[in-house]
């Protein structure tokens, strides 16, 4: 009787490791809630759903050739700097290989700040963990540190396309104004550093510019300014909540310069549902348009995850397949003994990339773990953005 | 466990922020301030570490020196006024603060690069802990060092005939007056001390992050700072520490998981303390309970 107890229990013992599954988590990190709520809930769909094409597909395949199926956990950070630092070693201290985050350039900062800062140097006791940002913009964040890779547009060449583009087709614009969102990490940083200079180098004047703030709901007396110094063309270095808030007010004003220019992270779709109406025109370098049939099944699959496909949420599901490519080609163990060298494998797998597939074609990588994606223009007609000029 | 000691090293700069309002609170005087002071003690200690390459103690005594003479500045107008009006100028100090790190540019070079504030770019690279190899429980124990010996002082204080006139101002300016205590030397020593518990919590907190810029020292960070004590209690130095565990490791991190409940849950739960609790987590009662329980006094 006791032998046979025994054999009915090794049989359900070697039942269950059969129908166990490999898994690999990946983690996902970024604002779910707040002003800029709409970046990581796309993210998180276009994780999901990355996730689920990898794994129909049968997943990823390991170092002893068996296959592991993908799992994803998205947290919310709030785009807090310390929530992020929270959540980072959070992540850090499950089996998550990989970071796909965060969606805030003042998180990614201080983020990056406290991962180690140079591979093997044994006197910095930093985070040895690796990050692949989707959505933090900022230019130049990624040399902060080696574990720290990103999948973001490169800024300053899109603008500095885009300017002189514009001086080229309209020769007669001779003046920008620009309006600022002065108090957000990315879009101040792409006014001052980025926009005013390549608009300048373009030939452009700077009639000068108007600032405002992430959290302001009036713009009167900015709008007022706009107003007064008449320019052909108004760039607005802002997220889609306040940009919305501008256009309108600009509206009320009647203020209709003859060219609108927009920040990066507007081209979406919520900038369309907010003010699709003052929003027509606007011209907005993107990374992203469902214009091929790999875009257009990866918008696709992200609705149905209930996010919607714009330049940030399609570099999540960019890095998904950049990951699984990654952890293929530097043979990841998969299990829960190796997570460290299985992170450090991938650390080292991101590094070694001078080129990565992405949805528009194929993406530069420089030494310092920053992208140079392709790109082009879209203008936002009716309720769509739909491409308006391909530059490469 | 890495996790765990990185929140508790956040809970303990966030109490020594709750506590530089506990004893501005003792007093009566609502401060919106201690955010700026705060900010003040972030920025001197990044600088003296980064640029001047300091170790961070000295640094954090420079940055209590500096926040407590800010405060001692701030401390003496104040007088002045009281109630509303006094919440009213001193949460504009506390936003004056804030603009001038906006506008601040201080940038040396260091090797190839330039580090140092850059004004609304912030303050980043402020690594001492990771560059001097210290473990997250090193440091967790270095921070809970400095929250222990502010609240050891503020418990002594506490038992203190400068406690007793901190308290006696607290309860009735008047009758305190009437019994010869000097109100502005009460007033300003606590708004002082205060400042300087914020300067060191402020120093911390820059290295903690590594990364500072002027929107981690808004209205938000001063409300925290006056809520701490209030919610946890104004009788005892501990409530402050109660109220930020509630916070911090419980409303914030604990209610992660639930999603977009987590910010509806956060509002709530603190009304919901603040209506069960009224006078604190740890409120006299409550401290005499405990007193009997752990200190074998009478009981009832």
């Amino acid at each position: 009787m006791k032998k046979l107890a025994l054999a009915v229990a090794l049989a359900f013992a070697a039942g269950g490791a059969l129908a166990q599954e490999k898994t690999i988590k990946i983690a996902g990190f970024g604002a779910k809630s707040g002003v800029v709520r709409s970046f990581g809930v796309n993210s998180e769909a276009a994780m999901l759903a990355a996730a689920e094409v990898i794994n129909k597909q049968g997943g990823v395949k390991l170092a002893d050739g068996s296959k592991a199926k993908i799992a994803v956990e998205f947290l919310d950070d709030r785009c807090n700097a310390e929530e992020g630092i929270s959540v980072i070693r959070r992540i850090a201290g499950t089996d998550a290989l990989v970071a796909i985050g965060p969606t805030c350039s003042n998180v990614a900062e201080p983020l990056f700040g406290i991962l180690q800062k140079k591979v093997d140097n044994k006197g910095d006791s930093g985070l040895q963990f690796p990050v692949f940002t989707d959505v933090a913009i900022k230019v130049g964040l990624a040399k902060i540190s080696e574990w720290a890779f990103r999948n973001v547009p490169n800024e300053m060449t899109m603008y500095n396309s885009v300017f002189y583009w514009l001086h080229q087709k309209y020769p007669d614009l001779k003046t920008v104004y620009g309006g600022v969102e002065e108090d957000f990490a990315h879009s101040r940083a792409t006014w001052h550093l980025v926009m005013k200079d390549r608009a300048k180098a373009s030939g452009f004047a700077v009639a000068g510019e108007s600032k405002w703030l992430l959290a302001d709901t009036n713009f009167a007396t900015q709008v007022r300014e706009m107003k007064k110094a008449n320019a052909d063309i108004v760039a607005i270095s802002a997220h889609p909540f306040t940009t919305c808030g501008v256009l309108k007010e600009m509206q009320r004003q009647g203020v209709k310069p003859k060219l609108l220019v927009g920040l990066t992270s507007s081209s979406s779709l919520e900038t369309l549902q907010g003010c699709a109406k003052q929003a027509q025109g606007m011209i907005i370098p993107s990374s992203f348009a469902p214009v091929n049939k790999e875009a257009k099944f990866a918008a696709e699959q992200t609705a149905k995850k209930k996010g919607a496909a714009d330049l940030h949420s399609m570099a999540a599901w960019e890095n998904m397949f950049i990951l699984k490519q990654v952890m293929e080609s530097e043979k990841i163990a998969g299990t829960r003994a190796s997570v460290q060298a299985d992170r450090r494998k991938i650390r080292d797998g991101l590094a070694k990339l001078n080129t990565t597939q992405g949805l528009l074609g194929v993406s530069k990588r420089d030494a310092e773990g920053e992208a140079d994606k392709p790109y082009l223009f879209v203008q936002a007609k009716g309720n769509d953005w739909v491409v308006l000029h391909n530059p490469l | 466990m890495d996790f765990y000691f990185g929140l508790a090293q956040l809970v303990g700069v966030h109490t020594l922020l709750g506590l530089s309002a506990y004893i501005v609170l003792l007093t009566g005087q609502v401060s919106l301030a201690q955010a700026g002071f705060f900010a003040v003690g972030a920025y001197t200690a990044g600088m003296l570490t980064v640029l001047a390459g300091w170790h961070l103690v000295p640094a954090l005594g420079v940055s209590a020196l500096v926040s407590a003479a800010t405060a001692c500045a701030v401390g003496f107008p104040a007088l002045r006024i009281k109630g509303l009006m006094l919440v009213v100028a001193t949460l504009a100090f506390g936003e004056g603060v804030r603009l001038f790190f906006f506008n601040f540019d201080y940038q040396i070079a260091k090797g190839e690069v330039k580090v140092g504030p850059l004004g609304g770019e912030g303050f980043r690279q402020i690594r001492f802990f990771p560059e001097h190899g210290w473990s997250t429980l090193e440091v967790m124990l270095f921070i809970w060092c400095f929250v222990l010996l502010v609240m050891a002082l503020l418990w002594w204080i506490d038992r203190s005939r400068y406690g007793a006139a901190l308290r006696a101002v607290g309860e009735d300016e008047l009758a305190a007056q009437a019994v010869g205590l000097n109100l502005t030397a009460i007033k300003v020593s606590a708004m002082t001390l205060g400042g300087g518990i914020a300067g060191i919590g402020g120093g911390l907190y820059a290295h903690y992050t590594t990364h500072i810029e002027h929107s981690s020292f808004n209205i938000l960070v001063a409300t925290f700072a006056l809520a701490y004590p209030i919610v946890g209690g104004l009788q005892s130095v501990f409530g402050t520490v109660v109220a930020v565990i509630f916070v911090q490791a419980f409303l914030i991190e604990g209610l992660r998981d639930l999603g977009d409940w987590r910010n509806l849950l956060f509002g709530a739960l603190i009304v919901l303390a603040m209506n069960l609790r009224p006078r604190g987590f740890l409120d006299a009662r409550t401290l005499a309970s405990l007193k009997r329980v752990f200190g074998g006094g009478p009981r009832a």
